[in-house]
C-alpha cells in the first residue's frame, strides 16, 4: 500500500469558531492506481489533497493517521514534511496560469523542486529540466526552458506544471482539478499524458475531479465524497454499473447523457449543509428522497455491500450485509462478508 | 419565417495597446450565419476563444456588430434606434454564466424581478407584484424569500433569479450565454430542467451557447460548431452528434470524457492549442491542428455549405 | 536593447509634458493678481518708477512674447533672475536642491530599509505579536504630523540630551566639501574628506527620520497588504508544494511579486518629499528647495516659482521613468511597447 489514510478529520477556524472540514476520511492508494475523488463544490474533496500534503491555511487541526510507504507523516514536523513534498509526494493544481509564478522563467521554477530534493550540479540539472520537458510532450524544450508561463497556452502550462511535479520521481502525485480549466481538446492531451506517465513510472495518482466523465477515463476505484464525509467507495466500472449510495445515484442521473435528448434529468432537491450545521445524522438525509427516520439520527457506518464496494448508507446496513466493527476501520474482513 | 435569423454577422475587435503602437483586430466573429426556428434551441457549442460569447453579444446588440444582419422576427435589428431596441429587448433576453456576478449584492430579489417591468412600464405596482410572485413560484424559490439578497442563495438558486429575471418580461428568445457552466452537476440538471419546461410552456426559443458538449447535446435541437469566430459545421443535434462530418468537430466529440468505463473509444487527439484569433490562419482556421490537413486549406477559405440533407460544414475536403 | 528603446521613447515623451507644464505654470503665475515690479520698488515706489521697471523687466509685453523668451533662455541655462535674492534662479537652485535632494535620498533610504522589511514581516507573522507591533508602529508613524515629531525629537535629542545637532548641515568650523554633486555626504565620500562627511551625516539624522517616520507607516502598510495578497496566491501554493521552505517561499516567490505596488508608491512619495518637505526644513532651519519656493511665492518671484515647478516636474517625470523600468526589470508580462 503505497497511501494509506485513516480517520482523518480537518477542521479550519472560520470567522472565530472551528468548524469540521472533514470528517473521519479513510482511503488508501496503491501503487501504479488511480484513484480517483469525486464530489460537488465543498464536499471536502480538495481540503483532503491539501491535508495529504498539510499544505492547510494557519490555524487548521488536522487529526487522524497518514502513511505514505508506511511512514507516519502525519507525525512528522512541518520541515520533515517539505522534504516529503514535491519528492515523494507531489501536487498539481486546477488553474495552471495562477499556479505558475508569473515573474519566474518555466526552467528556473521547474529546476526548484531538483535544487530542493537532489545533490545535481546546474549542468545535470538543466540536462533534467530538458528531458522533463521533453517527457511530458513539449517541444523546443532547449528554449521554452528561459521563456515565462504568460507567454505559453494553456495546455502548455499545465504541462510545465506536471513536469515539475515529476521532476523527483514522486511516488503520489496528487492532481486537484487538472484539466477543469481547460478546453475539451486539450483536456483529451493532459488525460492521455498522464495515462502514460503511470504506465512508465508506476505512481499512485489521486484524481480530484467533479467530472464523472473524467473518473470514467482515467481512474481505476473511485472514492465519492459529501459534505466532508466519505459516502462510496468502489472500482470505476462497480461504481458506474451498481451504484448504493442515494447521493451517487442521484449524480449519475443528473448528467446528461449522449442520445438522450430533452428530457428530465434526475437532480438532488435542496442543497449541501454548512460546517456549521452539519445535520446529526446521515448529512445526505435532508436531500435524500429515500431517507428513514435512523437517517436523521444516527451516523451511517461504512459498509461492505460487495468485494471492494463500501458505502455508508442505512438503506445497506441491516440487508444481510454486516457493517464494518469500528468506524473507519480499512481492512475489510472476509469472514463479514455474506 | 424563423425567429432569429443572422447573416454574415461579423464582430471585429480593435486592440491597440498604448501610444504609437500599432493596432491590431480581433475578428472575435467572423462572417456566422445561423437561424433559430420558434420554440427550438441552437446549442452553439466551441472552445474558449471561438467567439460564441461574442456571438450572444453583439446578435442582442449589447455590442454593436461590425458588419452583417441580424432579423428578429423578420424584422431587422442591427440599424435600430435606441428606442426601438429597447421595445425589443423585451423580446430577446439574456442569461449570464455567473450568477454571483449578474445580479446586484445590494437589491433584494424583489427589487432585481421588478426592474425589467419598471424600465419597460408593465402594470401598476399591484399587477407587478402578482407577475413576480409567479415568475418565483415557477422558478421555485419561496414568496417569503423575495426580500432576501443575492448572497442569502446557493449557485443554483441564483441561477435561476437569473433566468426569471429574463423571463419577466415574456420574451420569444433567450440568449444563454453559458448558464450552467459554473454550477455543479446536480444543480446543472435542475437548471436545464426549469429550462426545458420553461421552453415547453412558453414556447420559448434559445440560443444556448457553451463548451460543454454533452449539455448541448441534452437540450439543443439544432447545433452550431464554432472554431476561431466561425461556424464549421452546422445541423440537426443527432447528425452533428452521430455523424460529425468535419474533422474539429470529430476531434471535439472524441475527446469529450464518457462518464462510463466501459465505453472505450479510438481518440482523435489533436496537437497543439487554439491559435490566437489575433492572427488566424490563412485559408481554413483549422488546417494548422486538422489531421487532414493538405496545402489547399492553407489557401482556401472553406464556405459553410450543405453537404447532406440539412447539415452543413465548412471543409474543402467533404 | 529592447529596455534602451523603450528608455528612449520615454525620454522623447517627456519633451511635450515639459512644454505643456512650462506654458501652464508661466501662463498661471502671470495671470494672479500682483505686479512683481511694485514690489520690488516697495511701497513708496511712483507710478513712473513702477512703469520704467516694467518695461526693463520686459512685463509689458505680450505673454506668448514673454514666454518665447523664457523658453529661448532655458536652453541656453538661463532661468532668469530671482527678483527675490537678486540671483539668477539657476544659481539659487543649484544651491538649495542638492540639500533637499540629500535629504530626501536618505529619508527615502532609511524609509525602505525599514519600512518593507517590516510589512514582510508583518505579512508573514499575520496577526501574531510582530505583525501587531509593526502596525501600531506604523499607524503611529501615519498618524504622527511631521512638524510635531520633528519639534518632538529636537526637545529630546538636541535640547535635553544634546547628542545630536538641531539645525544646519554642518557643523560649525566645518567647511563643506568641494562641490560635485552638492550633497554635502556624497561629496565628503568623493574626496575622502571624512571630517565633512562625519558632520553631514550626524546633521542628516533627525531631519531624515522625522520626514522617513511618515513614508516609513505608508511603505509598511503597502508592503504588508500587498504581500498578504501575495501569499494567498496560488503560485506560493505550488511553491509550497514543491517543499520549498517558509523563508524560500517569501523571499524566493512571494517579495518579487508582492513588492510591484511598493515601488509605485515609493517613487509617489519620492516625488512628494522632493517638493514638499517644507515643514521638515523649516523645523530643522535645513536651506533647501521646500524653503526657497515657499518664499518664491510669497513674494511673486515669478521666475524662481517657474524654476523650482520645472525642476519638481522634470523630477517627478524622471522618477516617474525610473520606477516603469524597474516595472519592466521585474515583470516579465509587461513588454517594451
Amino acid at each position: 500500500m503505497l497511501l494509506d489514510v485513516k480517520d482523518v478529520s480537518l477542521s479550519l477556524k472560520r470567522e472565530g469558531k472551528y468548524s469540521k472540514i472533514l470528517d473521519q476520511v479513510s482511503f488508501h492508494v496503491n501503487n501504479g492506481e488511480t484513484v480517483g475523488i469525486v464530489g460537488e463544490s465543498g464536499c471536502g474533496k480538495s481540503m483532503t489533497a491539501l491535508s495529504l500534503m498539510r499544505l492547510l491555511p494557519d490555524k487548521a487541526k488536522l487529526d487522524g493517521e497518514i502513511r505514505l510507504e508506511d511512514e507516519l507523516i502525519s507525525s512528522y514536523s512541518n520541515r520533515k514534511m517539505q522534504k516529503i513534498r514535491g519528492n515523494q509526494a507531489s501536487m498539481i493544481f486546477q488553474d495552471p496560469l495562477t499556479s505558475l509564478n508569473p515573474l519566474h522563467t518555466v526552467g528556473k521554477q521547474i529546476e526548484e523542486s531538483l535544487l530542493l530534493h537532489t545533490s545535481l550540479s546546474k549542468q545535470e540539472r538543466r540536462k533534467r529540466v530538458i528531458k522533463l520537458l521533453n517527457d511530458v510532450g513539449l517541444p523546443r524544450a532547449d528554449e521554452l526552458i528561459d521563456e515565462y508561463p504568460h507567454q505559453l497556452s494553456g495546455g502548455m502550462r499545465q504541462r510545465i506544471m506536471i513536469a515539475m511535479a515529476m521532476a523527483c520521481e514522486p511516488k503520489l502525485l496528487i492532481c486537484d482539478e487538472p484539466t477543469t480549466a481547460l478546453d475539451v481538446t486539450v483536456q483529451a492531451q493532459i488525460l492521455e499524458l498522464m495515462n502514460e506517465l503511470k504506465e512508465r513510472t508506476r505512481m499512485g495518482i489521486i484524481m480530484i475531479t467533479h467530472d464523472l466523465g473524467v473518473v470514467a477515463e482515467v481512474c481505476d476505484r473511485v472514492i465519492v465524497m459529501y459534505a466532508g464525509k466519505v459516502v462510496e467507495t468502489a472500482p470505476v466500472e462497480e461504481l458506474f454499473e451498481n451504484p448504493k449510495h442515494p447521493y451517487t445515484k442521484g449524480l449519475m442521473q443528473s448528467i446528461p447523457k449522449l442520445g438522450i435528448r430533452k428530457q428530465m434529468l434526475g437532480s438532488i432537491a435542496g442543497t449541501v449543509p454548512s460546517p456549521e450545521n452539519m445535520p446529526a445524522g446521515c448529512r445526505f438525509a435532508d436531500r435524500c428522497s429515500q431517507a428513514m427516520d435512523v437517517c436523521k439520527t444516527n451516523v451511517p457506518q461504512m459498509t461492505q455491500v460487495k468485494k471492494n464496494h463500501k458505502t455508508a448508507c442505512w438503506l445497506y446496513e441491516n440487508k444481510g450485509v454486516k457493517k464494518d466493527a469500528a468506524a473507519g476501520s480499512e481492512q475489510p474482513k472476509t469472514a463479514f462478508y455474506l | 419565417m424563423p425567429l432569429l435569423e443572422v447573416n454574415n454577422l461579423k464582430q471585429h475587435f480593435i486592440s491597440k495597446k498604448g501610444f504609437l503602437s500599432e493596432k491590431r483586430v480581433v475578428k472575435a466573429v467572423d462572417g456566422v450565419s445561423l437561424k433559430v426556428e420558434k420554440g427550438k434551441t441552437l446549442g452553439v457549442v466551441g472552445e474558449s476563444g471561438c467567439g460564441k460569447s461574442s456571438l450572444g453579444r453583439s446578435i442582442l446588440r449589447l455590442v454593436q456588430p461590425t458588419e452583417g444582419s441580424v432579423k428578429f422576427q423578420g424584422k431587422e435589428v442591427t440599424d435600430l434606434n435606441a428606442l426601438e431596441m429597447k421595445k425589443l429587448r423585451r423580446e430577446m433576453q439574456i442569461v449570464f454564466q455567473d450568477p454571483y456576478a449578474s445580479l446586484n449584492p445590494r437589491s433584494t430579489i424583489r427589487e432585481i424581478l421588478e426592474a425589467p417591468l419598471k424600465i419597460h412600464n408593465v402594470g401598476n405596482k399591484k399587477e407587478r407584484k402578482k407577475v413576480i410572485e409567479e415568475l418565483v413560484e415557477r422558478i421555485g424559490i419561496r414568496k417569503d424569500q423575495l426580500n432576501n439578497y443575492p448572497h442569502e442563495f446557493s449557485g443554483g438558486q441564483r441561477q435561476r433569479i437569473g433566468i426569471a429575471r429574463a423571463l419577466a418580461l415574456n420574451p420569444k428568445l433567450i440568449v444563454a450565454d453559458e448558464p450552467v457552466s459554473a454550477l455543479d452537476v446536480s444543480v446543472q440538471s435542475q437548471v436545464l430542467n426549469l429550462m426545458l419546461e420553461l421552453q415547453q410552456e412558453m414556447d420559448l426559443s434559445y440560443l444556448f451557447i457553451s463548451h460543454d458538449l454533452s449539455v448541448v447535446q441534452h437540450i439543443s435541437d439544432q447545433v452550431a460548431v464554432m472554431y476561431l469566430g466561425k461556424i464549421v459545421e452546422f445541423g440537426d443535434v443527432e447528425r452533428i452528434y452521430n455523424h460529425p462530418m468535419h474533422p474539429y468537430t470529430q476531434a471535439l466529440l472524441s475527446a469529450l470524457p464518457i462518464p462510463d468505463p466501459k465505453q472505450k473509444r479510438e481518440r482523435i487527439i489533436l496537437e497543439g492549442d487554439l491559435p490566437s484569433p489575433i492572427n488566424p490562419p490563412s485559408g481554413c482556421p483549422f488546417h494548422t491542428r486538422c489531421p487532414f490537413a493538405t496545402k489547399e486549406c492553407k489557401e482556401v477559405v472553406p464556405a459553410l455549405e450543405e453537404k447532406t440533407d440539412n447539415h452543413f460544414a465548412a471543409c474543402i475536403h467533404i | 536593447m529592447d529596455a534602451l528603446r523603450y528608455v528612449f521613447k520615454r525620454i522623447l515623451l517627456m519633451i511635450p509634458i515639459l512644454i505643456g507644464i512650462s506654458i501652464l505654470t508661466f501662463f498661471i503665475s502671470n495671470t494672479i493678481p500682483g505686479d512683481p515690479a511694485r514690489l520690488i520698488l516697495g511701497p513708496k515706489a511712483t507710478p513712473d518708477g513702477i512703469e520704467e521697471l516694467r518695461e526693463e523687466m520686459g512685463l509689458n509685453d505680450p505673454l506668448y512674447v514673454q514666454y518665447g523668451r523664457y523658453v529661448n533662455g532655458i536652453f541656453h541655462g538661463d532661468l532668469g533672475e530671482s527678483t527675490y535674492s537678486q540671483q539668477p534662479v539657476i544659481d539659487d537652485l543649484e544651491r538649495y536642491f542638492p540639500a533637499t535632494l540629500e535629504l530626501t535620498l536618505f529619508a527615502m533610504l532609511i524609509t525602505v530599509l525599514i519600512g518593507i522589511p517590516f510589512g514582510v514581516i508583518s505579512a508573514s507573522k499575520k496577526d501574531k505579536l510582530p505583525d501587531q507591533f509593526t502596525r501600531v508602529f506604523a499607524l503611529l508613524g501615519v498618524a504622527m504630523p511631521a512638524f510635531w515629531l520633528g519639534l518632538l525629537f529636537l526637545l529630546l535629542f538636541y535640547l535635553k540630551l544634546g547628542i545630536l545637532p538641531g539645525s544646519g548641515r554642518l557643523d560649525n568650523g566645518v567647511s563643506p566639501p568641494d562641490m560635485i554633486t552638492g550633497m554635502y555626504t556624497v561629496d565628503a565620500l568623493l574626496t575622502g574628506n571624512m571630517v565633512a562627511f562625519k558632520s553631514a551625516l550626524i546633521h542628516l539624522i533627525l531631519p531624515g527620520i522625522t520626514q522617513a517616520a511618515v513614508t516609513i507607516g505608508m511603505i509598511t502598510r503597502m508592503t504588508r497588504s500587498s504581500m498578504l495578497e501575495v501569499l494567498q496566491s496560488d503560485y506560493i501554493r505550488t511553491a509550497q508544494a514543491k517543499g520549498g521552505s517558509e523563508n524560500r517561499v517569501l523571499y524566493g516567490h512571494a517579495l518579487r511579486n508582492g513588492i510591484m505596488p511598493v515601488i509605485t508608491l515609493l517613487g509617489m512619495t519620492f516625488g512628494h518629499a522632493l517638493g514638499g518637505s517644507v515643514l521638515v526644513e523649516s523645523v530643522f532651519s535645513w536651506p533647501g528647495l521646500g524653503k526657497y519656493a515657499v518664499n518664491a511665492i510669497t513674494y511673486l518671484d515669478f521666475p524662481a516659482v517657474m524654476g523650482v515647478t520645472l525642476l519638481i516636474a522634470l523630477l517627478f517625470i524622471t522618477v516617474n521613468l525610473i520606477i516603469d523600468t524597474m516595472y519592466h526589470l521585474i515583470d516579465p508580462r509587461l513588454k517594451y511597447n
